[in-house]
């Protein structure tokens, strides 16, 4: 008997479920009526009814009765709406009805108001007798029939969505006639009758639900998940405001708009003092409420434009209030309406502007949010029907008695659902559609937070409810849960595909909205990791990623708001056109590029870190790579923005109130890079949350704060002053930094030495050549644009350059390292703004970007195994570290800073700095700021102990391996660079090549890590900055007075320039290994270290490359100084005396070294007993170390000696001089037309070196860019 | 103090400045009389290379107006007081031992590319199109030889390392000390590749047929000396003069350094000096004609390169 009723009454839920799916498709079927698309939906929502009674339990009876009485009134309210819809259309064709509803607003807002109301939602909560049905399904176990229920409402959905669309959002064609308006008539009291029904109901269910308990026979609710509770006032406050708004906005747009800030800073202090929720209910509260002041602030100027904006604030206060809600709620029933009211809300929002495309894209987002939360409400009602609550409380104290099975479908439940909302690949379709479509006042939250939603929610069930450890031991996978696997793999497949397609696109807020989904895939992909530091770190970037994703499109907004256009095209040199605004986006930028000093740096370090620290060196690889590509991308925009010229109108700077609120964003930014402590600590409370759930290690979280030492502070206090006074005043500009750089230079021996001299040296290298060539600077920019940026950015560049050298661990060098060489650099050497300096210069950042990228892994790998980034630390811990991690870490390192020293210039292009870069820059970043490489190397060789530590990977002949291989490739690299440097053709691409050449010898040096190589190494890097430096000074004196790229367009500038050539003369000689100069007592030395270590090959390859040197460089002095001036040299002059004076401090330094060397070995050799290692014996005044030193002093003497004597002999006749012509041998040839071509110079070496190197012969000026 | 005279007595008079002036004149005289003799020509006196520097010290200097006339002046000082710093650091067996302070076989190599450089920046600097054209060629040519020559020096200095016990020798003392100890390298079949070497780069490093083709009078007119005249000529003409000394007592430091003590060892050495360039300058100039740049660059890419590598793999194999 019993069997039978439990039999009819299933058959009986299956054919109501049947029924509503068949009914809903057939509503789908037959859409193009609207009437009869909608009678045939009412008559299928029945089988909801019938599927209800047939489950035969208290829930689902209940719920049948509710669903009958809702369907009644607000079906009601639908079609009786829809009557003057229908009549002012003619008809109930859809097409017919499209648009209808702007010429009828309130048959429209009515209509629309009951369908959503049927879907169960409105601005009133909405209806839940669908989930009660489905409940008393899941509650018995029949999923089958719960699956078709929520199949059947998702058909629904569309069905409903397209019709209201159609009807209440389409705008009519310009071309047809607007429709007809329709009166409503004695309509309005039935209507408003239902409406008032329906607005009841749906605030305050209680009274139906206890009418339907008592109909259906139960007692007490008892078997009724208790869907309702209370709301707090965090959200009742925005809630509640949104409808006062729309009142206030009936009456004054003006009051509206000020009483909206007020309401949502009120709504900031509340999330701030709610301290009932937990930690990551409170961080993401307050994240969610400042980013909704922000827009609000925002929206004051930027929304007036726009019409609607009633419905607008109204929409944004409900979206602000239910995301609140969603972050504070303790109850699950609660939590899904508010998720639900979030989408639906927002919604709106997307679609505002009632575009076509918005009306798409906004379709999609509610369809795919909306039936991603039906999904999650299935693990909500599974998770009830086994612990009998919805109270997160009393959730969390159970779970660990489910079924490992049971919590692995409820996890995975809502998985699915907050996947959606977070943009997860593959469920990430709407996203890139809906986010640039939307108000960009609205972009901004939807990327900022309402992604973040969907993250919060991982963040709280997966690991506040459901705690790491349950999580792993319930669906074990390696050291991942199945969970936390499946996050990070589909987060790192987000972030490939969204890098992949941001790279690609060509709108600029489509192209933020991809670099959103990338971002948000990052932080899913760092969460699945589910260690301690893996929470804080996404958080962490949760955080930043909000303020900065919010700054750039609020930013994009205001640029689209002045110019009206949306391409990135389109933005040429407006960023310098409105250059506040500009100066925030920039900023913003620069953060989601991950560069130092701006917030997201410290987050996405935080997030390696935790990857690494988990083990899982891949996820992070992955996540870098992603990080390269977003940079090709930024720094394209940023390239557009600033360098590219703006040809349209005069355009004004965005309204105060928008630029309020960017310019609030951008102090987070960099304050939030400034200070990251503060957002750790904001962080924390939510890693410790989720460890106390169990199964997560706390461990420390590194301390990120960037410890500027007072010398790169004045450097970048000048950066900042010569910003401001060279916008109108260049040569006072050029004064300050060069006093900013004496400046550092005194609080570098102020501050004395950094822990080993090394640094202290290197520092006070870094700020007196940077001191001389900005002095340089002040000549070479006579001409020039832009003064304040320029001296800007070279001080900022040296700032990083000094930090990096003071740094007192790891993660600063790092910090630092990226300071000077991503954007500062990039910048600087792009100063020119010429379309080749753009793509040159371009091409460099990208590969310094890259191999900081490598460094970043090492560095990442070396820190996790040692427990943080101090020396000391490293060097305790380095020596258990297993081989395998060690060898890996140390070798990617080893490599980022050999590709920071051009080693194997291959592509001279990527791997040196451009020929367009501004001559000073050139010289600054040949001399010193590639020397980082050669120091870096140094610095970690010491710092790890040494060859004791480095003999682990194995040696040969008495040299660590990884240093043997790096010797190697440095003496190809002299070799390779060198023969280069002879065959160039460019003014500056020689002396780049000869550069690169260069650094091969000092870290050939270097590498071999014997007292005298390292001496030597050292030397030569000082030699070479002094030399190299005067090289590149020479060429910008020439350069300041003319474009030229081609050194055949030079000439006879000796008799014009005699100061400059002779010191270019000098430092070219000198460099090329000429005795008794100082650059050959450096490379005599490295030529020692490497014979009297048995090194007899790359001895010779370095000692064949001082040839090539000396080649390059008398070519570089034909063309340019001897022979017959051409058109570009006969107007040239002698250097104003700023950049002779800078010239002659470098040589008069050269030339002190060269007589005493000791000048730099007794420093040397401190520094080599500072750093631990084997020291040369050296004093003030003697000679070389090594066998058979090289005496500098007394020779040179001695080699002045004899000279005097044949000067002697010059003038006993009489020494009279005559000028005549040039012997021709009767020939009556033009000298100038007779000239040597550069490339036919060295013909047969020539030739025989672009065979050997299969370098293509130059032709003409266009390929030595 | 009298350390720094003595250096200082080295560089300016003996065996540097003064001495290695008056040999490198008197082997000059010598090879243009042997030249003209195997030429079936009568010849200058012995003494014509001293007559022509006392002619042009006599002489006006003349300055093409299209020159750099700083460096074009006062280059050739420098060339010139190089080599007399690199005669001092020529050890003469039994005579002079040169000062540790005066440094090593890698200095002398780079001391010695010094005159090159000079007649470079000399040619270039002159303003003239036959000097660019020398300059260019005198580049070409060192390119090729440095090399080859360079392996041929580390396969000596190498051989005398080991056999001293250490990875190499460095030092020129040590490198003679060794041959008098085990018999000059001349004699020694292993290094006689070496000693190719040696030998080609000799003609080459002095600028004599066949590879006097920076020079060329017949076709560049002396190149880069071209628009020299007066005194200034006559300082390339004594850089040349000591360079030869320097070059043909490096060959015999590096292959057959022995010789008596005191004046008969002075003598020893000025005939050996006198003996190699007749024999490795004066009979190949007069025997040979003058290759182009390109055929004398591929020549050192080829085989004094070859040479110089099997002297090393020999050295090395055999150590």
């Amino acid at each position: 008997m019993e069997g039978d009723v439990m039999l009819s009454s299933t058959i009986l839920a299956w054919g109501g479920v049947l029924l509503l799916l068949a009914g809903e498709v057939a509503a789908l079927a037959s859409m193009r009526n609207v009437l009869r698309a909608l009678v045939i939906s009412s008559l299928a929502e029945m089988g909801y009814v019938l599927f209800g009674f047939g489950l035969g339990s208290v829930a689902a009876d209940t719920g049948a009765v509710m669903h009958i009485a809702y369907q009644v009134v607000m079906r009601g309210l639908l079609f009786l709406a829809l009557v003057p819809l229908v009549r002012a259309a003619g008809g109930s064709r859809l097409d017919q009805m499209a648009g209808i509803g702007q010429t009828n607003r309130a048959a429209s807002l009515m209509f629309g108001f009951a369908m959503f109301s049927v879907m169960g939602l409105s601005p009133f909560k909405g209806s839940f007798s669908k989930f009660l049905v489905l409940y008393g399904a899941i509650e018995q176990g029949q999923w089958g029939l719960a699956v078709f229920g929520t199949l059947a409402s998702i058909v629904s959905l569309f069905v409903y969505v397209t019709i209201i669309q159609r009807i209440c959002f389409e705008r009519r064609p310009e071309d047809e006639p607007a429709g007809q308006s329709s009166p409503i008539g004695m309509l309005w009291l039935p209507l408003a009758i239902l409406t008032a029904a329906t607005i009841g109901m749906s605030l305050d269910p209680q009274p139906l639900e206890a009418w339907a308990q008592r109909m259906v026979g139960a007692v007490g609710g008892a078997g009724l998940p208790d869907y309702e509770s209370p709301w707090s006032m965090l959200v009742l406050v925005p809630y509640l405001g949104g409808f006062a708004l729309y009142g206030i906005g009936l009456v004054s747009g003006r009051l509206r708009d000020l009483a909206a800030i007020a309401l949502a800073a009120a709504t900031l202090v509340l999330a701030w003092q709610n301290g009932n929720s937990d930690a990551a209910s409170w961080l993401f509260a307050v994240i969610f409420a400042a980013v909704a002041l922000v827009v609000v602030l925002y929206s004051f100027a930027y929304i007036r434009a726009h019409e609607n904006a009633n419905r607008y604030y109204f929409f944004l206060f409900l979206a602000i209030g239910s995301l609140l809600g969603l972050a504070t709620e303790q109850q699950f029933g609660n939590f899904y309406v508010f998720w639900e009211l979030m989408t639906w809300t927002t919604y709106f929002l997307v679609i505002h502007e009632q575009s076509e495309k918005a009306l798409k894209a906004g379709r999609k987002y509610f369809l795919m949010c909306a039936t991603g939360a039906y999904v999650m409400h299935f693990g909500i009602l599974l998770l009830h029907a086994q612990i009998g609550s919805f109270d997160m409380v009393t959730i969390a104290a159970n779970v660990d008695h489910l079924p490992p099975g049971v919590t692995t479908a409820i996890v995975f439940l809502f998985m699915a659902g907050f996947a959606v909302k977070a943009g997860l690949f593959p469920v990430h379709g709407w996203l890139p559609d809906a986010h640039p479509v939307a108000p960009s006042s609205i972009s901004a939250p939807m990327s900022g937070i309402v992604t973040k939603a969907g993250v919060f929610g991982l963040i709280k069930v997966l690991f506040v409810l459901f705690g790491a450890g349950l999580l792993s031991k319930a669906s074990p996978a390696g050291s991942f849960s199945s969970f936390g696997l499946t996050l990070s793999g589909l987060g790192a497949v987000t972030v490939v595909y969204a890098e992949i397609k941001a790279l690609r696109e060509r709108e600029l807020k489509r192209m933020l909205a991809y670099s959103t989904l990338a971002q948000v895939g990052e932080i899913i992909a760092v969460l699945g990791l589910g260690s301690y530091l893996a929470l804080a770190g996404a958080t962490f970037h949760v955080m930043n990623h909000a303020a900065m994703k919010s700054l750039l499109f609020l930013a994009a907004g205001s640029f689209i708001f002045r110019l009206g256009r949306k391409s990135i095209d389109d933005f040429k040199g407006v960023g310098r056109a409105m250059p506040l605004t500009g100066l925030f986006f920039a900023i913003g930028a620069l953060g989601v590029m991950g560069l130092p000093p701006f917030s997201g740096f410290f987050s996405k370090f935080l997030m390696i870190y935790a990857c690494v620290e988990a083990g899982q060196w891949p996820l992070a690889a992955i996540i870098l790579t992603g990080s390269v590509i977003g940079a090709v991308y930024y720094a394209r925009v940023l390239r557009i923005l600033f360098f590219e010229r703006y040809e349209g109108a005069p355009v004004a700077e965005a309204p105060f109130s928008m630029l309020l609120a960017t310019g609030l964003l951008a102090v987070v930014v960099v304050l939030g890079g400034l200070l990251p402590g503060y957002g750790v600590d904001l962080v924390r409370p939510v890693a410790d949350l989720a460890a106390s759930r169990g199964g997560m290690l706390v461990v420390d979280i590194p301390n990120l704060q960037m410890l500027w030492p007072t010398s790169a502070i004045v450097a970048a206090l000048g950066a900042g002053l010569a910003f401001f006074v060279g916008r109108y005043h260049p040569v006072p500009a050029g004064l300050l930094s060069v006093l900013a750089m004496l400046g550092s230079v005194a609080a570098i021996l102020a501050e004395g030495a950094y822990g080993e001299t090394l640094s202290f040296w290197f520092a006070l290298l870094i700020a007196g050549v940077g001191a001389v060539n900005l002095l340089h600077s002040i000549g070479y920019m006579r001409h020039g644009h832009a003064h304040g940026r320029y001296y800007f950015l070279f001080l900022a560049m040296i700032a990083g350059l000094l930090g990096m050298a003071a740094s007192p661990d790891l993660f600063n060098f790092f910090a630092f390292w990226e300071i000077m060489s991503s954007w500062t650099l990039f910048f600087l050497i792009i100063h020119e703004e010429t379309p080749e300096a753009l793509r040159e210069g371009f091409k460099y950042f990208l590969f310094n970007f890259i191999g900081a990228s490598i460094m970043f892994l090492g560095i990442a790998m070396l820190g996790a195994r040692s427990g943080g980034f101090g020396f000391d630390q490293i060097r305790a811990a380095a020596p258990g570290m297993e081989l395998p991690w060690l060898a890996g870490s140390l070798v990617l390192i080893l490599l980022g800073l050999a590709m920071k020293a051009a080693m194997l210039p291959i592509r001279i292009d990527y791997q040196m700095h451009p020929a367009t870069a501004p001559t000073p820059v050139s010289g600054y970043i040949s001399s010193v700021l590639l020397k980082s490489g050669p120091y870096g190397v140094l610095k970690l060789f010491a710092v790890l102990g040494g060859t004791v530590l480095f003999s682990r990977l194995g040696m040969v002949m008495d040299v660590s391996l990884p240093f043997y291989v790096l010797s190697v490739v440095a003496a190809i690299t002299v070799l390779y660079a060198g023969a280069q440097a002879m065959i160039q053709t460019g003014v500056k691409r020689v002396l780049i090549y000869a550069t690169v050449c260069q650094l091969g010898y000092i870290l050939l040096g270097l590498s071999l890590g014997s007292a005298i190589g390292v001496a030597g190494g050292l030397m030569h890097l000082v030699n070479h900055m002094l030399l190299k430096d005067t090289l590149f000074l020479a060429a910008g004196c020439i350069l300041a007075q003319a474009h030229v790229v081609d050194l055949d367009d030079l000439g006879g500038l000796g008799r014009k320039m005699p100061w400059t050539m002779g010191m270019f003369l000098f430092a070219g000689l000198s460099i090329a290994g000429v005795p008794p100069l100082n650059g050959f007592t450096s490379k005599w030395m490295i030529f020692q270290a490497c014979l009297q270590s048995g090194h007899y090959l790359l001895g010779l390859a370095a000692l064949m490359g001082s040839l090539f040197t000396l080649a390059a460089i008398l070519k570089f002095a034909h063309a340019a100084f001897m022979g017959e001036t051409t058109r570009a040299s006969e107007t040239m002059t002698e250097a104003p005396a700023c950049m002779l004076v800078a010239m002659g401090v470098l040589v008069a330094s050269s030339v002190a070294i060269g007589f005493f060397p000791g000048l730099l070995l007794v420093p040397i050799a401190g520094i080599q007993q500072s750093l631990g290692l084997d020291a040369v014996v050296a004093t003030w005044s003697g000679p070389l170390p090594g066998l058979g030193g090289w005496s500098n002093g007394p020779l040179a003497l001695l080699l002045i000696a004899p000279g005097m004597v044949a000067w002697l002999y010059t003038r006993c006749g009489g020494s009279k001089v005559r000028v005549g012509n040039v012997h021709l041998c009767g020939n009556a040839f033009d000298l100038k037309e007779s000239k040597m071509n550069v490339n036919s110079l060295y013909e047969s070496p020539d030739g025989l070196i672009r065979t050997v190197l299969a370098a293509p012969a130059d032709k003409g000026s266009a390929r030595h860019v | 103090m009298s350390d720094s005279l003595s250096l200082l007595f080295a560089v300016l008079v003996f065996p540097g400045g003064l001495f290695a002036l008056v040999l490198g004149l008197a082997i000059k005289g010598v090879d243009r009389r042997v030249a003209a003799r195997l030429q079936r020509r009568v010849g200058p006196p012995l003494l014509q290379p001293f007559f022509d520097l006392i002619k042009l010290s006599r002489k006006e200097t003349m300055v093409p107006a299209q020159a750099s006339a700083f460096i074009f002046r006062w280059v050739p000082l420098v060339g010139l007081s190089a080599m007399a710093l690199a005669a001092a650091m020529i050890p003469i067996n039994g005579v002079y031992q040169p000062s540790t302070e005066l440094g090593d076989l890698l200095a002398l190599f780079y001391l010695l590319a010094v005159p090159a450089v000079v007649l470079m920046l000399a040619g270039s600097a002159s303003g003239s199109p036959f000097g660019a054209i020398g300059f260019s060629r005198e580049m070409a040519i060192m390119l090729a030889y440095e090399g080859p020559v360079l392996l041929a020096l580390l396969s000596v200095a190498i051989r005398v390392g080991v056999g001293e016990g250490h990875l190499i020798s460095l030092s020129l003392s040590d490198i003679v000390a060794y041959q008098i100890a085990h018999g000059p390298f001349l004699l020694d079949p292993w290094m006689w590749p070496a000693l190719l070497t040696f030998l080609c780069f000799f003609p080459a490093n002095l600028g004599v047929l066949p590879f006097d083709i920076p020079e060329a009078e017949t076709e560049v007119l002396e190149g880069p000396l071209l628009e020299y005249s007066g005194p200034s000529l006559g300082l390339f003409k004594m850089m040349s003069a000591v360079k030869c000394v320097v070059v043909l007592g490096l060959g015999i430091t590096l292959f057959l350094p022995g010789g008596p003590d005191g004046i008969a060892g002075l003598l020893v050495f000025a005939v050996k000096c006198t003996v190699l360039a007749v024999l490795g300058v004066t009979v190949v100039r007069t025997a040979m004609g003058r290759m182009r740049i390109d055929q004398a660059f591929y020549f050192f890419l080829k085989w004094p390169a070859a040479l110089g590598i099997a002297s090393l793999v020999i050295v090395l194999a055999r150590s």
